[in-house]
């Protein structure tokens, strides 16, 4: 099983030395809960019985003029365990954020692009700045994850982070793996209705903003979206995200077991949609 | 009269399991040369407990199975929002809910330098919301020997 989405902010063997990025972590993202040992994020995963993590960082130097950790201290992170996945993230609006990412992923082989449009602040769609960094993404073969929907980071704007901003690029750009992450919420259909269209968009199941995980999971998947709609249509495009430390691994995973959808869904989100995009870069 | 605390750390593996701490209790007494006095064993958190009862195995997994069924997961718990003050889902309160069940702290007479205890009772360390680190207090105040 693969946890496309953490964030190894609360690891306290980098943060009891740096006090900078601590207050970062608490000012930009709005994590306050303790640090904790790397051995409590891996353990964490051994009760989800999740293999592997995706860890996503966060540059965003010129909103908020700190990195939520650099792509260095990602690749020393993923140095430490072969459970861990990096991801890099570089800021859109820094005129040198392609040649960064890049290095990210060539010299520090990290493996995918993180982007948080509300954090960032910036426009997903801009042809300027944004852009540039998509074809960088497809000369590198790397998915990239824009985040989507309600930020609840104290430093984050929603409104830069709308799904619909992304349909000028995913149809400029069919041949790169997107991943829609929160399945957008609250823009649940408006990500669905992309996700459908474009074989090249996957959703991440990361969307507990309210109620238990079970109740968060039926209201999503089987009102807003419909069971029929994600097994028929969506069930090769869904990768399981916790959005682990905001929330638990291992009770998120039983969520959406409870549902009992069908094992090749099942299958497929835990497992085989991750691989296929961690392996093959680009997909279609 | 003396006094003498000592604060042990943990790392849980589980999100629900039971730790024995009576050796390090013991050794604890042991260190701090108290011969007549009492002995506080205190959790400083929200989501564990701290109980007593016999050392087996099959009965602390019965024990922490018998806590995930008579709290379930699924009630709709007013907890069960996002909490800004932690930047997490307070999706825990069953964890919260066990804790108060259980009670966070523990005492025993010591005599003779040595706790005062049934042969059959051990102490436990509960962990309800792990894996977390996790710390605990031995407190002992008393007669020195």
């Amino acid at each position: 099983m693969i946890d496309f989405h953490t964030h190894p902010f609360l690891v306290k063997e980098f943060i009891e030395d740096d006090p900078e990025l601590l207050n970062c972590i608490r000012n930009v993202f709005g994590l306050y809960f303790p640090p904790q040992p790397l051995k409590v994020f891996l353990r964490e995963l051994d009760a989800a019985e999740v293999d592997k993590a995706v860890l996503l960082p966060l540059d965003c130097s010129t909103s908020n003029g700190c990195k939520i950790f650099s792509n260095e201290q990602i690749a020393k992170l993923v140095s430490w365990s072969p459970r861990f996945i990096g991801f890099s993230s570089v800021d859109p609006l820094n005129k040198n954020a392609s040649k960064e990412l890049e290095y990210a992923v060539n010299s520090l082989g990290l493996k995918g692009l993180k982007l948080d449009p509300s954090i960032q602040r910036f426009e997903p769609n801009s042809k300027d700045y944004a852009y540039p960094l998509y074809y960088k993404c497809r000369e590198l073969k790397i998915p990239v994850m824009i985040h989507c929907g309600l930020s609840w980071a104290p430093k984050g704007k929603t409104g830069y982070s709308h799904p619909l901003q992304l349909e000028d690029v995913f149809d400029d750009f069919s041949d790169l793996t997107f991943i829609i992450p929160h399945f957008g919420w609250p823009w649940v259909r408006e990500s669905i209705m992309l996700a459908l269209k474009h074989p090249n968009v996957y959703l991440d199941t990361s969307i507990i903003y309210s109620g238990t995980p079970k109740t968060v999971f039926e209201q999503v998947f089987m009102y807003d979206v419909g069971f029929n709609v994600l097994e028929a249509s969506l069930s090769s495009q869904i990768l399981f995200g916790s959005n682990y430390p905001r929330q638990d691994i291992k009770r998120s995973v039983e969520g959406i077991k409870s549902l009992n959808m069908s094992k090749e869904f099942y299958t497929n989100i835990f497992k085989n949609n991750s691989e296929e995009i961690l392996t093959k870069g680009k997909l279609v | 009269m003396i006094i003498k605390i000592k604060r042990f750390s943990v790392i849980t593996n589980q999100q629900t399991e039971l730790i024995n701490i009576t050796q390090d209790v013991q050794d604890f007494i042991k260190s701090t040369s108290i011969a007549n006095g009492v002995v506080f064993i205190i959790s400083m958190h929200t989501t564990t407990g701290m109980i007593v009862n016999e050392g087996i195995p099959d009965l602390e997994s019965d024990i922490a199975s018998f806590y995930e069924k008579i709290v379930p997961e699924d009630l709709p718990y007013h907890h069960s929002r996002f909490l800004a003050f932690d930047g997490q889902m307070g999706i825990n309160a069953t964890s919260h809910i066990r804790s108060t069940l259980m009670g966070f702290e523990i005492f025993f007479p010591i005599e003779d330098g040595k706790i005062q205890k049934g042969l059959r009772q051990n102490i436990y360390f509960v962990e309800l919301d792990g894996p977390q680190e996790r710390i605990f207090i031995v407190q002992a105040f008393g007669e020195k020997i």
